[in-house]
């Protein structure tokens, strides 16, 4: 049996380290099966909470563990499952958010290829605490195996009654659904996913009213990603404190990052938060250093929606306060790593072109901004800058910053206003000199 | 005596260096213009009888917009758009009264297609009304004209805010 | 949208906020955008509209709210208190030139060409709010069809539609005004991020009966309307506020008009939020062009040999004075009867009912010619009922709306949007009750569909209902009870088709309601036994008390109809108006009062001699057409008053040329009640003349003077109108007979005749865009009934009843379920009421495939 997603992970290194857990079994061939995962303690927690915990108390754990989303928000997902208003007579829905369309990262898709079970647990726990009867699970389209085995893995759960009505004859249901996407970055967005899941164009929507208080068919909802859910299980079977005990003061527990771009060792690798991103990147258990020998030139920490880190800011501590400091953003984990002979106006042109090809086109900053945006850059990568396009990038930009309905606004414009920022000089040389700084291209 | 002199020396020296001024002119070239066999050139903004002008591929430019008409201090303009066959608009009618006309050429500065010019016309008196109301038939060239003062404006302009198809 | 929204919420949950340095006190639950609009600031916006949901999609509406860092848009924000909004600050001024400028960057200069100039959002809002010169320098994005290259990009998506994607600013109001007031798919956005487009969807045309409130509501020039498509500017046309004369509801419209070629150019809503929302059918809305028609009648036709000719007013005038005096001196007034259209103007209707009763001095009058066997006695229950006060406004306030016996597209298209609108927006619930499955019910809670010619049983089964669940009070129910149990509730399930626990749905609804619209519809006006159908809903009003709680009522489907009925107009008027009457002539007819079944019944007999119609069409529209022409052919001399040739206008003697409703000023009567004025828009054409000049000049030549001047007609009038015409329903239980249903194995399928959703009455048959959607009648046939006879769409079908046969092609519905055939009335080519037969409860036929 292959694995279907070779991805280098550090779960050796990690096996048997009592505080790194996600990634715990994760090498193991045939985790994914029940057998092996019942083997290895899973379900205990869902047993747990049906038999022991009422949901409030659920969800008291999940805040006291300081647990924040890890999809890319941060917000506190015991704090969002509270909002869910108790005494409202309406359904309400888990979503499981698994479309990962953020470039550079593919933690997501580890898990559910080869964890599903503690992903399916992680939702029914969540479900039960929120009083779902009914969760979904979105996966993006395009991740067949990861829909496979998570189907297969549902199968296997509902066979043995893990899912379904009355679970260990508590007298709880609890059903799910596994609904695939169709190729959209926006469906990662809470409101562009609640859309997609009710059929229509998967557009973002105004908030508020917030999903929590009327979301998919107009009924509470609560979107969770991926890794928020799958840390769930665990954090009730060894306790919130323990969970506490990890990372830092305001971002407790662990986190899975995507390392990519030019380094020795690209992987997935769960580190505690608060790990140094110097570390992550150079030492020989992780990233073990730039490929080709060669000069650090930036980061982009959280995926491409998050600002570029300049080489002498890489001491930072990777969690969600520090990074913000530092003028970035933690986002979903995904690292990217350029090195020196990276022409910054070529990377921009490659990431304006993906903002503009998924914008949704709702809102009118957004849709046009976008588009202006990649015409200008083409053209300054094309040798055909005029010198007030530089002014242009700035004001457009900051037209779209904050003015649009979702952050996809943002994501497209704040990595282009820190280059613009950090790095104007080489801006300047393309246009004057219509030609790279830099050495060369090359293909990732 | 003394009278003799004078009026020798008035009839035959200062008469003559007032004829002088009679004789110089008499063989200058006359300033009359010989109206209506030779034509004094307009200045080329001169405003006279409007006219309407052609594509380079012989399509008439006017697409009744109606700015025209409201630019119209005089209110001296009426049109009918219509669709023609390709389903492009034109006008079906367009008349211009030119007994209400008073040739300041806001028309002119506010046509968007650079279809109505004043031309250099001026000859047109007749001896009824209905004879001024100057109809499409009347007021188009039948060939764009090459001297149009604005073409070549417009072609620059055309070429930065041009028209692509949407790539599929 | 701010008004309903103050009613619903309760008056006592206010707050106050500052805007712009005022303050304002608001409901909670209001947006900043509309509480700045009830301090007189208007917010520029592209998406926000009244009536739809806000969606904040063109980030125009921006405002700076203290202590929130970013621009806020305010068609989002809900208002709290304490909250200090400036609208008008430096960085909202530089939001907004940001959006225009945005907005620009991809939009076609069109504007020379474009329809919607002089109109124009984007215009009015660049110009106040935008940049004078762009800094964009690229090629804008062009939709473009493969097969044609040329300048123009306009694609024809609908039969009335032009939409041009260029132009589209994708505030997305078309597609949301089309699925949540209207509940059509039929366009739609497609694609993603800039290269989304808005089109039909594929394969479809947007051709609902609403389609065109998509042009009006776009704010640029990207949907166009055909018969608007450069014709002419609109700062050349001036405006005439009027009444729509083509449905019961009285929309309001506005007229535009130009003076100097006498022409109406279009018409537009003039929103009235108690009555249309601002949303007009397209019947309303293409309508008029049946007054720019040119086979109007021009002239008045005199018939001289067998042929009719052109004469003028006086020949024609003469003519009438002959032979109504004729037949006056010698067998009497009584012999002369009339027939007037109830969607012409009040003073029109009663000067033809002053001409009737005091200078012909007979009672033969009626104006419901396209109704059969209407009864003679004033209080029936069926003119109760249709006599009763009902609310439009009061539709969004109910929390139950029932629909009975209506299929509201076809005859009450306002109705039916405010009724989604209550559903969708105010949490109502609403139940449909049909003889057949109609389009209607998709906002229905539950659509309940019953065999046809069992109305009366329907409702004693509700009644009976209740009364088993001990839902209503037990003496009532103890009085009820035996005079509507000759069958028992499993009996009456058996009769209807429609389950036990139906029924007591609709118990339970009725009787839990807090308010309650019970309408009924054109389907039980229309049937034999309207009067029963009646009776037992005074059981059903009485047993609930729905009257205390809400409103019950037969809507009225023409223009004036319920004018008609306030001012005498049928051969048995209300008691009341008859004495107003006698006291405002002084001297009433006491002969024999005779409705149109009499009339022409007489006419066959040759007791009537003569017979004028103003505005009517009883040859194709009163359903029984060998019964109707057998009095029509008959009668000695036939005046008929028209705009268009039909088919009564050629079996006349005389021919005289009517005016439209465009013509004059007139006042309109809605089902609510409500009067309405109708404002002149154009001079009349030809040598037309209103119906009520007509009954003057008709008047005068028997030598007396109808009324002394206009404005003592109007007082007349008035002094009519200021009666309290609402009957009073009976005060004891009736008592429901029940017939046993016959059926004729040899024409089994039961057929209803009504108006095509894109017509009314006879004349809508003359306005081009309205044919541009359906031309020609059809029988509409569900999925099953269609594959038993062995049909496919469009393949033509014998439609067959005991008395007459027609062929016409089969048009497979969407959703009708069961087995009945729908075929419309309005098309002259098609003699569909030559089918009908008018002593039959259910009309039925039989289809046949036609073999080529």
């Amino acid at each position: 049996m292959t694995f279907y997603s070779p991805v280098v992970t550090n779960a050796k290194e990690i096996a048997g380290h009592e505080k790194l857990h996600l990634f715990e079994y994760v090498e193991d061939e045939k985790q994914y099966q029940l057998k092996r995962y019942l083997e290895h303690g899973g379900y205990a927690a869902w047993k747990t909470v049906l038999g022991k915990m009422k949901p409030e108390e659920v969800i008291e754990e999940v805040k006291k563990s300081g647990l924040r989303g890890r999809g890319g928000a941060g917000f506190p997902t015991g704090m969002k499952w509270s909002f869910v208003p108790k005494d409202s007579p309406k359904v309400r829905y888990l979503l499981c958010n698994a479309d990962e369309s953020e470039p550079g990262t593919c933690k997501d898709r580890v898990l559910m290829e080869r964890d599903p079970h503690v992903v399916i647990e992680g939702m029914a726990i969540g479900a039960y605490a929120i009083g779902c009867h009914l969760m979904f699970c979105y996966i993006r389209g395009e991740f067949h195996h990861s829909i496979e085995r998570i189907e297969k893995a549902m199968e296997e759960a509902y066979s043995k009654g893990h899912l379904g009505k009355n679970i260990y004859g508590s007298g709880y249901d609890l059903e799910m659904i596994v609904h695939t996407g169709a190729g959209a970055y926006m469906c990662g967005e809470e409101t562009g996913l609640i859309n997609s899941i009710e059929g229509e164009k998967g557009m973002a929507r105004i908030r508020p009213p917030f999903p929590a208080i009327e979301g998919l068919w107009e009924c509470p909802t609560i979107v969770n990603n991926v890794e928020s859910l799958a840390a769930v299980p665990h954090i009730i079977n060894r306790g919130a404190d323990w969970y506490r005990s990890m990372g830092t003061e305001k971002s407790a527990g662990t986190k899975l990052f995507s390392l990519s771009g030019h380094i020795n060792r690209p992987g997935n690798y769960e580190v505690e938060l608060g790990f140094s991103l110097q570390k992550l990147i150079y030492d020989a258990n992780y990233g073990n250093g730039i490929s080709d020998g060669k000069k650090l030139k930036a980061v982009i920490p959280g995926g491409v929606s998050t600002p570029f880190l300049t080489p002498d800011k890489v001491d930072v501590p990777l969690d969600y306060e520090s990074l913000t400091e530092a003028g970035s953003m933690l986002g979903s984990g995904g690292v990217i790593v350029l090195h020196e002979d990276t022409c910054i106006v070529w990377t921009i042109l490659k990431l304006i072109k993906f903002f503009r090809h998924e914008s949704c086109g709702k809102c009118t900053p957004c849709r046009e901004g976008t588009g202006w945006l990649e015409q200008i850059i083409q053209k300054i990568e094309d040798g055909r800058g005029g010198p007030d396009d530089l002014e242009k990038l700035d004001s457009i930009c900051g037209n779209i910053l904050g003015r649009t309905i979702c952050p996809l606004g943002d994501a497209a414009v704040m990595p282009i206003q820190s280059t613009l920022k950090h790095w104007r000089d080489e801006w300047q040389y393309h246009i004057e000199h219509k030609k790279c700084l830099v050495n060369q291209n090359f293909g990732f | 005596m003394k009278e003799i002199i004078t009026a020798l020396g008035r009839t035959f020296i200062r008469m003559p260096i007032g004829m002088l001024v009679v004789l110089k002119h008499l063989f200058k070239k006359p300033v009359t213009l010989d109206y209506p066999r030779k034509k004094k050139p307009m200045a080329p903004r001169f405003m006279g009888r409007q006219y309407l002008e052609r594509y380079d591929d012989g399509s008439e430019r006017c697409v009744s917009c109606g700015l025209c008409a409201a630019a119209c201090p005089a209110d001296c303009i009426y049109m009918e758009p219509a669709e023609n066959e390709k389903g492009e608009r034109y006008a079906k009618v367009f008349e211009i009264n030119l007994l209400r006309c008073i040739f300041c050429g806001f028309c002119e500065e506010a046509c968007p297609e650079e279809a109505i010019f004043m031309g250099h016309h001026y000859e047109f008196s007749a001896d009824n009304r209905d004879s001024f109301i100057w109809t499409k038939e009347d007021m188009l060239v039948k060939h764009p004209r090459k001297d149009n003062p604005f073409k070549t404006l417009f072609r620059r302009v055309r070429k930065v805010y041009g028209v692509v198809e949407k790539s599929k | 949208m701010a008004e309903a929204v103050k009613e619903k919420i309760l008056a006592v949950a206010t707050i106050t906020c500052t805007i712009d340095g005022q303050q304002i006190t608001v409901p909670k639950g209001t947006s900043v955008f509309y509480a700045a609009r009830q301090i007189g600031i208007v917010i520029p916006a592209f998406c926000n509209h009244d009536k739809l949901k806000p969606v904040g999609a063109c980030r125009m509406c921006y405002v700076e709210i203290e202590k929130m860092p970013k621009l806020q848009v305010s068609c989002a924000t809900t208002a709290t208190d304490g909250m200090v909004v400036s609208t008008n600050s430096q960085q909202v001024r530089e939001g907004r030139k940001a959006v225009i400028e945005f907005t620009l960057i991809n939009h076609p200069l069109d504007c020379p060409t474009c329809d919607k100039g002089g109109e124009c959002d984007l215009q009015d809002l660049t110009f106040s709010h935008g940049y004078d010169d762009s800094r964009f320098g690229f090629n804008k994005m062009r939709f473009i069809e493969e097969e044609k290259r040329d300048t123009f990009d306009d694609l024809k998506i609908g039969p009335e539609i032009v939409l041009n994607r260029n132009r589209c600013i994708l505030c997305y109001k078309c597609v949301r005004a089309n699925k949540e007031a209207f509940g059509e798919y039929d366009i739609g956005a497609f694609e993603r991020g800039d290269l989304t487009e808005i089109n039909a969807t594929p394969g479809g045309e947007v051709s609902n009966p609403f389609s065109g409130n998509l042009v009006e509501i776009c704010p640029v020039g990207a949907l166009t309307n055909s018969d608007w498509r450069y014709k002419i500017r609109v700062w050349l046309t001036k405006t005439v506020p009027s009444i729509c004369n083509f449905s019961g509801s009285g929309t309001n419209i506005t007229f535009y008009k130009e003076d100097h070629k006498n022409f109406v150019y279009r018409v537009t809503a003039r929103c009235n939020d108690a009555i249309d929302d601002g949303w007009l059918s397209d019947i309303t809305r293409y309508g008029y062009q049946i007054v720019n028609s040119e086979s109007r009648l021009k002239t008045p036709l005199i018939k001289k040999g067998g042929k009719q000719v052109k004469a003028s007013w006086d020949q024609a005038l003469a003519v009438i004075k002959k032979h109504m005096g004729e037949i006056k001196d010698q067998s009497g007034g009584v012999c002369i009867g009339g027939l007037i259209s109830p969607s012409l103007d009040n003073a029109s209707l009663y000067s033809f009912s002053k001409l009737f009763r005091t200078i012909f001095k007979s009672n033969n009058i009626d104006f419901r010619g396209d109704y059969r066997y209407l009864p003679s006695v004033t209080d029936s229950p069926f003119t109760i009922a249709a006599s009763q006060p009902f609310s439009i406004a009061d539709i969004e306030k109910s929390d139950v709306i029932i629909t009975f016996g209506t299929d509201l597209i076809r005859e009450h298209h306002n109705e039916y949007l405010k009724i989604r609108r209550a559903v969708n927006f105010f949490e109502a619930t609403a139940y449909s009750v049909n003889p057949y499955a109609v389009k209607t019910a998709d906002i229905a809670k539950s659509e309940m569909v019953y065999s046809p010619g069992t109305d009366e049983l329907v409702i004693n089964g509700i009644c009976l209902a209740a009364i088993e669940k001990k839902l209503v009070d037990s003496s009532a129910a103890a009085k009820l009870k035996p005079k509507i149990s000759k069958l028992s509730l499993s009996e009456l399930t058996k009769q209807t088709g429609l389950g036990k626990e139906q029924f007591k749905e609709l118990a339970e609804a009725i009787s839990s309601a807090k308010k309650i619209t019970f309408i009924v519809g054109e389907i039980v006006a229309r049937s034999l036994e309207r009067d029963k159908i009646c009776a037992a809903l005074s059981n059903l009003n009485k047993l609930f008390g729905v009257q205390d709680k809400g409103q019950l009522a037969v809507l009225s489907r023409y223009a004036n109809s319920k004018g008609a009925q306030k001012l005498g107009l049928s051969a048995t008027p209300y008691e009341i108006v008859k004495a107003e009457l006698k006291k405002i002539w002084g001297e009433y007819p006491d002969c024999q009062p005779r409705n149109t079944d009499s009339m022409i019944n007489l006419m066959k007999k040759e007791e009537i001699k003569g017979f004028i119609t103003v505005g009517t069409n009883p040859m194709r529209l009163y359903p029984d057409r060998g019964f109707a022409s057998e009095g029509l052919e008959h009668v000695d001399f036939l005046v008929a008053c028209d705009m268009f040739e039909t088919e009564t206008t050629e079996l006349a003697d005389v021919v005289l040329p009517l005016c439209s409703w465009a013509e004059y000023d007139g006042d309109y009567i809605n089902l609510e009640g409500k009067v309405q004025t109708g404002k002149q828009a154009i001079k009349p054409k030809y040598e037309a003349k209103a119906a009520f000049e007509i009954m003057e000049l008709i008047a005068s030549q028997s030598g007396v003077k109808l009324f002394e001047n206009e404005q003592s007609r109007n007082e007349e009038i008035e002094q009519l109108l200021s009666l309290n015409s609402v009957l009073p329903w009976p005060d004891d239980f009736l008592e429901i007979d029940y017939d046993k249903k016959s059926s004729r194995d040899d024409y089994p399928v039961p057929l209803f005749i009504c108006d095509d959703p894109h017509h009314s009455g006879h004349l809508t048959e003359k306005s081009p865009s309205l044919l541009n959607f359906s031309d020609s009648a059809y029988v509409e046939l569900s999925k099953g009934m269609a594959a038993k006879i062995g049909v496919a769409d469009g393949e033509p079908v014998r439609v067959e009843s005991p008395v007459g046969k027609i062929v016409v092609p089969a048009k497979i519905s969407r959703v009708l379920n069961s087995d009945v055939a729908i075929i419309p009335r309005n098309f002259s080519s098609t003699q569909t009421t030559s089918l009908l037969m008018r002593k039959k409860r259910v009309d039925s036929v039989k289809l046949t495939r036609v073999e080529e």
